[in-house]
C-alpha cells in the first residue's frame, strides 16, 4: 500500500523542485501549482480578499531568502520574496493556506488564520537528495536507489540559450558524453557516450522520446552533381527544445540493457512537457533572436598576388610587371600594395582593345566580405490546461535561420500535443503527438567542389571578391559565369545557383493505456510510431565547371518508419524492511526504410538549362534507383528492483531478442544485468554534514544485431553499356552465420553529498568489452578476389572515468553561486581483430591513414581507436656516415624531402579527456550562467591547410620558413645549416630555408632569363644506401655547392601529412547568458505570471593550442557521400574545407507566461 | 461504466493484435535490392567483364604506359605519365582481380549450366586479365587466387605463383577455350548477342581471339623460354583449322564506346569534362612517336594528332621582343628564342606541322613558347591529339584488345626466327596493312609500305609500337623483351631508364598478404636503376626478364 503514496509524493517533490528551479532561473514560466486540494478551492468562493505580508529567512543563518515562491494553495495566486526576503500577497480569504517553497529548502505550508503578517523560517532541505530521474522504460526512480550513473539535464538548461539542434545544448553539461558539431547551423551533430564502442557504426546513442524510439544518425550527406556534398543535418534536430521537460542519459549498458539491441551506444531518454495537475489554463510565449557575427577567418596571406614568381619591377627592367593571371592558382605573384602595376584579370581595355595595367593592391577582407551575419529567430507558444477530466498541452515552435553563406537558410515548424485522460478510475489513456516540418531552400555544400567557401578562399589576394558578386557575364545571364579565370569557380554563383533544398516531415507519437488492475499491479500497453519523409533536391544552373552540360538536377525521397508495440506488467509489494517491484514485458519492433532517387549522371547534365525536373534529363544521362530495407526485432524482458530499509538497492534485468537480421540459428540472444547500490550514510552515522554517501556497482550485457541483408550477397548493377546489362558480383564477402555482437560492461561508482547539498560529487569507473563485433570493412588481399569482408571479429575494450563535482560556494542573502564541473576520460582499444586480420582502416587521406591495429606488444601497437599514421622523413640510417640522421632529398626538380615508405603513428583523433564547467551566479533578479567545454589532447589533420599551403596561399606556411639571414648560397650557408642541425636537419618539422622575397631571405633563381629572389631549399643530402646499409652520398643539399634552389611556390612538402596536422585542444564558451526576471510585483500588475529577458552567446572559441591556421578543431570532420562500409559518412579527425568562420553570436530572449 | 470497460478491452485487443501480427523474421531478411546470384543468368555478367577488360586496356595503353612508350606526354600532373614517378601506392591490381572475380563466377555458373560458349568467353577474359597481372607485376597469386569465399588463411592470403607457371596456366586455359569454342554456332545455347559487347555472340571470332592471345603469350616467352615459345607458336600455326587466328582487321577484338555518360565514354572526351585543363588538354603528342611517324610519312599521324595551330618562325633581323602572329605562323625576334632556350633548357621546334613534346621534359607546360603558362592547357605550338579524341564515342574510338596487325607482326617475328614456315616480310607487310585498315587508312598502304620496308626485327617492333596506339601496354612488353624501339628518357624521369614493371601495391598485398608478397619481392632482381628503391622497384626484373639481358 505504500506504493500508492510514494508515486504522488515523488511526483510532487519532483514538480516542486522543477517549479522552483524554473522560477529561479526565470526561463520557464512559473509553475504556480501546489499539490491540489479541491476542498480549499471550494472554500474560497465566498470570502473577502485579504493582504498578507512578511519576511522569509533561513533557519541556518537567519539571513533573508529572496526568490521564495509563495502560493495560495489550490490557486494560481502567487508572489515571490524580494531581495530582502520580504513579500506581500493578496489572498482571497483569511482561512487559506500559503505554500512557501524555494529550491534547496523544505516546502512549508502555513494556514493564514486571519493573520496579515507571517514571517517564516525555512529549513534547508535534505530531501533534495531524493532527486527523481527517469530511467529505462520511462520508470521514474529515486536517484539514490540507482546502481549506475545517469546523466541529467533539465529542460530549462536546454533552452537557456537557443540552439537549433538540441544536442548542442547538452554539450559540456554531462560527463561521459562527447558532442561535436560537424559544421555550422543545421549540420549534423555527433553525440558519443563513453567513447566509440563499435568500429562499424557511427556510435550514436538511441533516442527515446516519451517511449518512442527515434531514429538518428550522422549519415546525412547527400547532394547531386559532381563534387556536391551537402550535410542535411541530423533528424534529431526535429525535436523542439522548448518542448522538453528533461533529459536522462543512460550511459552504460547497465542502465540501458532494457532497450536491447540499439542501446549499445547508450540511450538518451527525453521526457516532454505535459500539463501539470490541476493548474488551469496557462499560456507561455518565448521569443529568441540570435545574430551570428563572423569573427575569425582562416589565416591566409594577402601579401602576394596570384602567380608563380614574385617579380619586382627591378627584376624585369623596371616599369610594368608581367601579366598577373589568376589561373596560376598560386599565391606567389608580385607583392601587393607596393605601388606595382600590371595587367590583372579585370584590366580595362584601351581604345585598341589592349588591356591596361592597374595597380596591384590587396583585398585582405575577401572572405569577410563574402559571408553574411547569420540570423536566427525562434518563437514558441504553448497552451496547457489541466482539469480533473483531461490534461493537455499544445505547443508550437517556429524557427527560421539565414546562414553565414549567402542564400543559405533553414526553417522548422513543430507542433506537439500531449494529452491524457482518465477514462476510468483505474485506466488512464494518454497520447503524445508531434508533427514537425523542417525545410531549407538551400543548404550550403561542404568539402571540395561546390563549396562556396572553398572558392571564396581561392580568390587571389589581389582581386576584390565583391567584383564577382554580379556573377553572370552581362548579356549571358543564366549561362555564362563571371570568374577570375577558367579554373576558378565563382563563390557567389555557387552560393546562389547551386541550390540543395530539402523538406522533411516527421511525425511521431504514442498511444498509451495504463490500467491499475490492483493497487499493487498495473499493466501498460503502448503503441509508438516514428515516421519521416524527406525530399532532397539539387538544382544546379549552368556555370559550375564540373557540370558543364547545362548544370545538374537530382531528387531523392527518403522515407523511414518505425513502430513499436509494448506491453509491460508491474507488480509492487512492500514488506516491513523490503520493497519489491517486478515487471515483465514484451516488445515488437518493425522498421522500414526506403528511398527513390533520380538524377542526372555526373557531368551529363540537363537537356535544357534551368528546367529542373526528371524529364529534362535525357534517358542515357539518367541515374535512377530505389532501395528499401526492413527489420524486425521481437523481445521479452523482465526486471526486478529490491530495496532494503532504504539502505540497499538491487536491480536485476533480463532480456531476450529475436532479430530478423541474423541467421535463424543465431537469431535469439539473451542478456542480463545486475546493479547494486549501498547508502553508507544510512548504515553509519556520519554526522549532520554528510547528506549522502553511496557506493554503487553494476554489471550488464547487451546483445546487438546487424543491418538488414548482411548474410547473403546479391549481384549489383554496374549500369548499362548501351543495350547490354551489366551485373556484378560484389567484392565484399559476407558471413552467413554471423553471431550477435555482445557488449559486457562493468561500472563502479560513488555519489557523495555534503553540507546541505552544497558539495556534490559523483565518480564512475567503467569498462566495456565489446565482442563479436560485426565489421563490414575488414580489408582483404585483392588477390583473394574480394576486397572487404563482413564478419564477427575481435574484442574492443573501452575504459573510462566520469567525474562530476558540484559546489555551491555562495548561498546567502541575494547571492547564489553554483559551480558544476564534469570530467570525462575514455580510451578504446582494439584487443583483438580476427585471425588473419591485422588492421582495419578508417580513412586514407592527406598522405596519411587512420588505422585500427590490435594491441600488440611485439610491434608496439597500442591498439587505440583513432590512431593516425603518416610517413616520417626518410633519413640517412648509416651511423658511420657524417650525415647520419640527415633528411634524404630527391633529385633535380624533386629536391624535396623524401617520405618513408612505412607509415608510423603520428597522432590520434580522440581527446585524452574532456571537461565541462557550468556556473550559475544569481543576484536578486539577475542570473549569469556559463558553460565551458575543454578538450585536452588529440590531433586532427587539415586538408584545407594542405591545399592552400601547397598553393602558398597561407600565412602559416610563410611563417614556417627559415630565414637564412644575410647568407647566400655557399659554404657559409652550408656550415650555418649544419651548425643548426638539431633544428634544421634532425627535427621532424619540415621547414624550407629561404623565402619568396629578399626580405624573407629568398635565394636567387632565374626564370625565362629573369632573376628573381624567391628561392628556397629543403636541407638534406642526396644519395642512397647500398645493400650493406652504407650511405653513398651523391651530393649535399645543404646550401653549398650542389644545392637545388627551387622557387618558393613549390616549397610545400606535398608528400607528407604531418605539416597539416594540428593539436586539437581547445576551450569553448558553450553558453553565456544573463537573465533578468521581472519582479512579480511588476509582472502581476500586467496580469502576467512571469516575464524574463536574457541576452546570451554560445560556442565562442576562447583558446586553441594549435590553430594558427584557424580551423575549428571540433569540426575536424570530412563529409563524404559514402565513406567505406563503415556506416558513417564523416571521416573523423580530418577536414577538407570545413571552414565556416568562427562566429560570436549575440542572442536575445524574452519569455512571458500568463 | 460499461462503455469505458468495453473501450478498454478494445484498446487492449488492438494492442495484442498488433503484437501477435508479427512479420516472419526470415522473410524480412530477404534482400529486395539486388539479383539473387542463384537465379541470375550468366549472360548478365558477360558485358561487365568484357567492358572492364576493355576499359583497363585503354586506361593502361592510352594512360601512363603511353607515356612510358612515348606515344604521348602530359604537360600537367605528369609525374606518373612522363616520369614513371610511381611507387607502391600507385597501380593497384585490385581492379584486375575484381574482373577475375566476375569471370570466375561466369565460368562456374556456365559450367553448372553447361554453357560452353560462356565458359570459353570466361576463360579468354580470365587469361587476358591474369596475363595483364603477370605482365605488369611478375609473380602473382594465380592457382590460389579468387578463393576468398572458401575462407581460411591460405585463401585469404593466397600464395604467389611463379610467373612461368602463370603463363603456362594461361596458355592451357586458352587451349581449353579453343576447344570449347570449336563447335558450329548452332551447337551453342544461351547466347544473347547484345550481352557480348565484343563480338555479338560470334563464337568463331572468340575462338580466333583465344588462339591469337595464345600466340601473344608464347611470343612473350621468346627470350626467356625460346623452346616453349617456338613449340607453342609452331603448334598453333601448323593447323589453321584447329587454331584459327585473327588475321584481318575485321576480326580485331575491339570494343566500342557508348558515349552516353562519363562511365561509358572515351576517357578524354570534352563533352563531360569541359575543363580547359581537362583530360584531353593535358595530353599532347610525344616527339618520339611524331618524329618516327614523320620519317615514315605515316598517314595515321593525321588520324591520331592535330597539326599545330601556329608554326614558329624565327626572325633574326627583328628588333628585340617583337613577337607577332602572321597568318598561321608566329614570328618572333632572336632574343625571344634565346631567352626561352636559356630559361627552359631546350630547343625550339620549328616544324611547320607536327610538334610533339620530348619525353620527360621539365618544361612540358611551357614547351615551344607556349603563351599560356598554366599547366595542362591548350598549347598552339604543340600537336594536340586529334579532335576525334574529344568525342565520347566514334568509329575509331575503341578499346583494342587484340588486332590482326599484332598477330601478323608476331608471325613475322616467328618467321624471322625460323620458328614457322613463311616469309617474315609478308607477315610484316600484312601487319602494316591490317593496322592501316584498322585506322581507316588502308588506301595508303601501297605508298606507305614503299617507305617502310622490312629489314628485320627492328622494323617489326617499330611498326608494332606504332600500331599499338591507345593500347601501348603491348608495346611496353615488347620493349622489355627486345629493347626496341631504343627509347631514351628525359631529364625529369624518375630514373634514367624506362621502367620494367609496376610496384607491388602496399594496400593490395604488402600489408594484407605480407609473407607471400615479401617472397615475391625477394624473387625480383634489381637493376642498377632500382636504387634507392628496395627490390620492389619498377626497375627490378621479374622472372621473365631475368638473365635475358633485355632491355638493358
Amino acid at each position: 500500500m505504500k506504493y500508492k503514496h510514494l508515486l504522488p509524493k515523488l511526483t510532487k517533490r519532483f514538480l516542486t523542485i522543477l517549479a522552483f528551479a524554473t522560477v529561479f532561473t526565470g526561463i520557464i514560466p512559473v509553475d504556480a501549482s501546489g499539490w491540489n486540494n479541491n476542498e480549499s478551492v471550494r472554500n474560497l468562493e465566498n470570502q473577502q480578499p485579504f493582504r498578507v505580508s512578511g519576511k522569509v529567512t533561513s533557519s541556518i543563518d537567519g539571513m533573508s531568502v529572496p526568490g521564495v515562491t509563495i502560493i495560495v494553495k489550490g490557486t494560481q495566486i502567487g508572489a515571490i520574496t524580494n531581495s530582502n526576503g520580504d513579500y506581500t500577497i493578496e489572498v482571497p480569504g483569511s482561512d487559506v493556506i500559503l505554500v512557501y517553497s524555494y529550491v534547496g529548502y523544505e516546502t512549508q505550508e502555513v494556514a493564514v488564520e486571519g493573520r496579515s503578517l507571517i514571517n517564516i523560517e525555512l529549513n534547508e532541505s535534505i530531501e533534495m537528495l531524493e532527486e527523481v530521474v527517469v530511467t529505462a522504460l520511462g520508470i521514474k526512480r529515486e536517484e539514490k536507489s540507482l546502481g549506475y550513473s545517469v546523466g541529467k539535464v533539465a529542460g530549462e538548461e536546454l533552452t537557456r540559450v537557443a540552439q537549433e539542434n538540441v544536442l548542442n545544448s547538452i554539450s559540456g553539461k554531462v560527463s561521459g558524453v562527447t558532442i561535436n558539431s560537424t559544421g555550422g547551423t543545421g549540420s549534423s551533430v555527433s553525440m558519443v557516450i563513453r567513447g566509440a564502442t563499435s568500429l562499424s557504426s557511427d556510435n550514436q546513442p538511441l533516442f527515446v522520446v516519451d517511449g518512442i524510439p527515434l531514429s538518428n544518425t550522422v549519415n546525412n550527406i547527400g547532394g547531386f552533381g559532381d563534387d556536391n556534398r551537402v550535410d542535411y543535418g541530423n533528424a534529431i534536430s526535429d525535436l523542439d527544445p522548448e518542448n522538453i521537460e528533461n533529459v536522462s542519459i543512460l550511459k552504460g549498458p547497465s542502465a540501458a540493457a532494457l532497450y536491447g539491441t540499439r542501446a549499445g551506444n547508450g540511450v538518451v531518454l527525453i521526457t516532454t512537457k505535459t500539463a501539470k495537475d490541476m493548474e488551469g489554463v496557462k499560456v507561455s510565449v518565448i521569443s529568441n533572436t540570435v545574430f551570428d557575427i563572423p569573427s575569425k577567418f582562416l589565416n591566409v596571406q594577402s601579401q602576394f598576388s596570384s602567380g608563380f614568381f614574385s617579380f619586382r619591377p627591378e627584376d624585369v627592367g623596371g616599369g610594368i610587371l608581367p601579366d598577373i593571371n589568376a589561373s596560376d592558382g598560386t599565391g606567389n605573384g608580385p607583392e601587393n600594395d607596393r605601388g606595382y602595376w600590371a595587367v590583372q584579370w579585370d584590366a580595362p581595355l584601351d581604345a585598341n582593345g589592349v588591356p591596361v595595367p592597374t595597380e596591384v593592391v590587396s583585398y585582405p577582407d575577401n572572405v569577410k566580405n563574402f559571408v553574411n551575419t547569420g540570423f536566427t529567430t525562434t518563437n514558441s507558444v504553448a497552451v496547457s490546461n489541466s482539469s480533473e477530466a483531461v490534461n493537455y498541452r499544445l505547443g508550437f515552435t517556429n524557427m527560421s535561420n539565414n546562414g553565414l553563406i549567402p542564400n543559405s537558410d533553414l526553417f522548422k515548424n513543430s507542433l506537439s500535443l500531449s494529452a491524457s485522460t482518465k477514462v476510468h478510475k483505474k485506466l488512464t489513456i494518454s497520447t503524445n503527438i508531434n508533427l514537425s516540418r523542417s525545410w531549407s531552400n538551400n543548404r550550403p555544400s561542404s568539402n571540395r567542389g561546390t563549396n562556396p567557401l572553398q572558392w571564396a578562399y581561392s580568390v587571389p589576394a589581389n582581386i576584390d571578391i565583391q567584383k564577382l558578386e554580379d556573377y553572370w557575364v552581362p548579356g549571358k545571364e543564366g549561362s555564362v559565369v563571371r570568374s577570375v579565370s577558367s579554373n576558378h569557380e565563382n563563390p557567389y554563383f555557387l552560393a546562389n545557383e547551386v541550390n540543395n533544398s530539402f523538406t522533411r516531415n516527421r511525425n511521431y507519437g504514442n498511444l498509451v493505456a495504463d490500467w491499475q488492475v490492483l493497487p499493487s499491479f498495473n499493466i501498460m500497453g503502448r503503441f509508438t510510431l516514428d515516421q519521416s519523409d524527406e525530399v532532397r533536391e539539387t538544382k544546379m544552373a549552368p556555370g559550375y565547371s564540373k557540370e558543364p552540360n547545362n548544370g545538374a538536377y537530382g531528387i531523392v525521397d527518403l522515407t523511414r518508419s518505425e513502430r513499436n508495440v509494448d506491453i509491460l506488467a508491474t507488480y509492487n509489494k512492500d514488506w516491513e524492511a523490503i520493497s519489491l517491484s517486478i515487471s515483465a514485458g514484451g516488445n515488437a519492433l518493425y522498421n522500414k526504410y526506403s528511398s527513390i532517387s533520380n538524377s542526372s549522371k555526373s557531368g551529363t547534365g540537363l537537356i535544357v538549362p534551368n528546367v529542373f525536373n526528371v524529364q529534362n534529363i535525357s534517358s542515357a544521362s539518367l541515374n535512377y534507383s530505389n532501395n528499401w530495407s526492413q527489420r524486425g526485432i521481437y523481445s521479452v524482458y523482465a526486471l526486478a528492483n529490491f530495496a532494503w530499509k532504504g539502505i540497499l538497492y538491487m536491480d536485476l534485468t533480463a532480456r531476450n531478442d529475436w532479430s530478423s537480421t541474423l541467421p535463424p540459428e543465431n537469431r535469439s540472444y539473451f542478456y542480463p544485468s545486475a546493479s547494486l547500490s549501498v547508502l553508507v550514510n544510512e548504515i553509519f552515522n556520519m554526522g549532520k554534514q554528510m547528506n549522502m554517501l553511496k557506493l554503487r556497482g553494476g554489471w550488464a550485457m547487451v546483445g546487438n544485431d546487424t543491418s538488414p541483408y548482411s548474410l547473403y550477397p546479391v549481384y549489383g548493377n554496374s549500369g548499362q553499356w548501351g543495350d547490354a546489362i551489366r551485373l556484378n558480383k560484389p567484392g565484399t564477402l559476407l558471413t552467413p552465420d554471423l553471431k550477435p555482437e555482445e557488449a559486457t560492461s562493468l561500472e563502479f561508482g560513488t555519489d557523495l553529498r555534503m553540507f546541505n547539498n552544497r558539495l556534490r560529487f559523483e565518480g564512475t569507473y567503467y569498462t566495456v568489452d565489446n565482442r563479436n563485433q560485426i565489421l563490414g570493412n575488414i580489408p582483404l588481399a585483392a588477390s583473394s578476389g574480394f576486397t572487404r569482408k563482413k564478419l564477427n571479429a575481435g574484442l574492443l575494450q573501452s575504459k573510462g572515468w566520469e567525474l562530476m563535482l558540484g559546489v555551491t560556494p555562495v548561498r546567502r542573502g541575494n547571492w547564489n553561486w553554483d559551480l558544476d564541473l564534469n570530467f570525462t576520460k575514455n580510451e578504446t582499444r582494439i584487443i583483438e581483430l580476427d585471425e588473419g586480420v591485422d588492421v582495419i582502416e578508417f580513412w586514407s587521406e592527406n598522405k596519411s591513414k587512420s588505422y585500427g591495429y590490435a594491441v600488440n606488444d611485439e610491434t608496439g601497437e597500442d591498439g587505440l581507436v583513432g590512431n593516425i599514421y603518416s610517413s616520417r622523413i626518410k633519413r640517412v640510417t648509416d651511423q658511420n656516415s657524417p650525415y647520419y640522421g640527415y633528411p634524404l632529398i630527391g633529385e633535380g626538380l624533386d629536391a624535396e624531402w623524401l617520405a618513408e615508405e612505412e607509415k608510423v603513428k603520428v597522432g590520434n583523433f580522440n581527446p585524452d579527456f574532456i571537461m565541462g564547467l557550468q556556473t550559475q551566479l544569481s543576484y536578486k533578479s539577475f542570473t549569469l550562467s556559463m558553460t565551458f567545454d575543454w578538450r585536452h589532447g588529440g590531433q586532427y589533420m587539415s586538408q584545407t591547410q594542405r591545399y592552400m599551403s601547397e598553393s602558398v596561399m597561407t600565412q602559416t606556411w610563410l611563417d614556417n620558413l627559415i630565414h637564412p639571414g644575410d647568407l647566400g648560397p655557399g659554404e657559409e650557408l652550408r656550415n650555418w645549416v649544419i651548425a643548426n642541425a638539431d633544428a634544421f636537419l634532425l627535427s621532424e618539422n619540415l621547414r624550407p630555408i629561404g623565402g619568396p622575397t629578399p626580405e624573407y631571405g629568398g635565394f636567387p633563381e632565374s626564370f625565362s632569363g629573369v632573376q628573381v629572389y624567391d628561392a628556397t631549399f629543403a636541407p638534406g643530402v642526396v644519395g642512397y644506401h647500398d645493400e650493406d646499409g652504407n650511405f653513398i652520398l651523391d651530393h649535399e643539399n645543404l646550401g653549398g655547392a650542389g644545392t637545388t634552389f627551387l622557387p618558393y611556390v613549390v616549397s610545400f612538402p606535398w608528400d607528407f601529412g604531418t605539416p597539416s596536422m594540428f593539436d586539437a585542444d581547445y576551450i569553448k564558451l558553450r553558453e553565456i547568458s544573463i537573465t533578468y526576471q521581472l519582479p512579480n510585483s511588476i509582472s502581476s500588475k500586467a496580469k502576467m505570471q512571469n516575464v524574463s529577458f536574457s541576452i546570451y552567446s554560445r560556442n565562442i572559441m576562447l583558446w586553441t593550442k594549435d590553430s594558427a591556421f584557424g580551423i575549428d578543431p571540433e569540426r575536424a570532420f570530412q563529409a563524404e557521400t559514402s565513406s567505406g562500409n563503415r556506416g558513417t559518412q564523416f571521416k573523423q579527425g580530418i577536414e577538407r574545407y570545413n571552414v565556416d568562420p568562427w562566429v560570436i553570436p549575440i542572442g536575445f530572449k524574452i519569455g512571458v507566461t500568463f | 461504466m460499461y462503455r469505458i470497460k468495453s473501450s478498454f478491452i478494445s484498446v487492449l485487443t488492438i494492442v495484442l493484435a498488433l503484437l501477435v501480427s508479427c512479420e516472419d523474421l526470415d522473410e524480412l531478411n530477404v534482400n529486395p535490392n539486388g539479383v539473387d546470384p542463384e537465379k541470375a543468368d550468366p549472360n548478365l555478367l558477360m558485358a561487365t567483364i568484357i567492358t572492364s577488360v576493355g576499359q583497363s586496356v585503354v586506361s593502361l595503353g592510352y594512360g601512363d604506359v603511353a607515356g612510358v612508350m612515348q606515344h604521348t606526354q602530359k604537360d600537367g600532373w605528369s609525374g606518373g605519365h612522363n616520369d614513371y614517378d610511381w611507387d607502391h601506392n600507385d597501380k593497384s591490381w585490385a581492379g584486375y582481380y575484381s574482373i577475375l572475380r566476375n569471370s570466375d563466377e561466369l565460368y562456374k555458373k556456365s559450367d553448372d549450366l553447361e554453357l560452353d560458349f560462356h565458359k570459353g568467353v570466361a576463360l579468354v577474359m580470365e587469361a587476358y586479365s591474369f596475363g595483364l597481372i603477370t605482365d605488369l607485376w611478375g609473380d602473382a597469386p594465380y592457382s590460389a587466387a579468387l578463393n576468398g569465399e572458401a575462407g581460411g588463411e591460405e585463401n585469404l592470403k593466397p600464395v604467389f605463383d611463379a610467373q612461368k607457371d602463370i603463363y603456362l596456366g594461361i596458355l592451357a586455359d586458352l587451349e581449353t577455350a579453343n576447344t570449347l569454342l570449336s563447335e558450329e554456332s548452332s551447337a551453342y545455347s544461351g547466347i544473347i548477342p547484345s550481352q557480348d559487347v565484343l563480338y555479338g555472340g560470334d563464337v568463331s571470332k572468340w575462338r580466333k581471339f583465344a588462339n591469337s592471345l595464345a600466340l601473344r603469350y608464347y611470343m612473350r616467352l621468346s627470350e626467356k623460354e625460346p623452346g616453349i615459345a617456338e613449340a607453342g607458336i609452331n603448334n598453333i600455326t601448323s593447323d589453321s583449322d584447329k587454331y584459327p587466328l585473327i588475321t584481318v582487321a575485321a576480326d580485331d577484338a575491339n570494343m566500342d564506346y557508348i558515349g552516353s555518360s562519363l562511365s561509358d565514354s572515351w576517357p578524354t572526351n570534352t563533352v563531360f569534362d569541359q575543363s580547359t585543363t581537362g583530360s584531353y588538354f593535358r595530353v599532347k603528342m610525344c616527339a618520339t612517336l611524331v618524329e618516327a611517324m614523320q620519317a615514315l610519312n605515316d598517314p595515321r599521324l593525321a588520324i591520331w594528332a592535330n597539326k599545330i595551330e601556329y608554326a614558329l618562325v624565327l626572325e633574326p633581323g627583328w628588333e628585340d621582343d617583337r613577337d607577332e602572329i602572321i597568318g598561321n605562323e608566329r614570328h618572333f625576334a632572336q632574343n625571344i628564342a634565346d631567352d626561352y632556350e636559356a630559361a627552359w633548357n631546350n630547343t625550339l621546334n620549328y616544324d611547320p606541322e607536327w610538334v610533339g613534346i620530348p619525353p620527360s621534359l621539365s618544361a612540358a607546360p611551357q614547351y615551344n613558347l607556349n603563351p599560356y603558362l598554366e599547366q595542362a592547357v591548350y598549347n598552339p605550338h604543340v600537336s594536340q591529339l586529334n579532335d576525334i579524341y574529344k568525342e565520347t564515342s566514334g568509329p575509331l574510338l575503341k578499346s583494342r584488345m587484340m588486332s590482326a596487325a599484332e598477330v601478323n607482326f608476331i608471325l613475322a617475328e616467328a618467321a624471322l626466327y625460323g620458328w614457322i614456315t613463311g616469309d617474315a616480310e609478308t607477315y610484316y607487310n600484312a601487319g602494316v596493312q591490317e593496322s592501316l585498315k584498322a585506322w581507316g587508312a588502308g588506301d595508303s598502304y601501297d605508298v606507305y609500305i614503299a617507305g617502310a620496308t622490312f629489314a628485320g626485327l627492328e622494323e617489326i617492333i617499330e611498326q608494332k609500337w606504332i600500331a599499338s596506339w591507345t593500347a601501348a601496354a603491348e608495346a611496353w612488353f615488347d620493349y622489355r623483351r627486345t629493347g626496341m624501339p631504343a627509347l631514351q628518357t628525359g631529364e625529369t624521369a624518375k630514373r634514367q631508364a624506362l621502367p620494367l614493371r609496376f610496384y607491388y601495391h602496399w594496400d593490395d598485398e604488402i600489408t594484407l598478404n605480407p609473407v607471400n608478397a615479401q617472397a615475391a619481392i625477394d624473387a625480383l632482381e634489381p637493376t642498377i636503376f632500382a636504387a634507392p628503391d628496395n627490390k620492389n622497384s619498377a626497375w627490378s626484373k621479374m622472372w621473365l626478364l631475368q638473365g635475358t639481358g633485355k632491355p638493358y
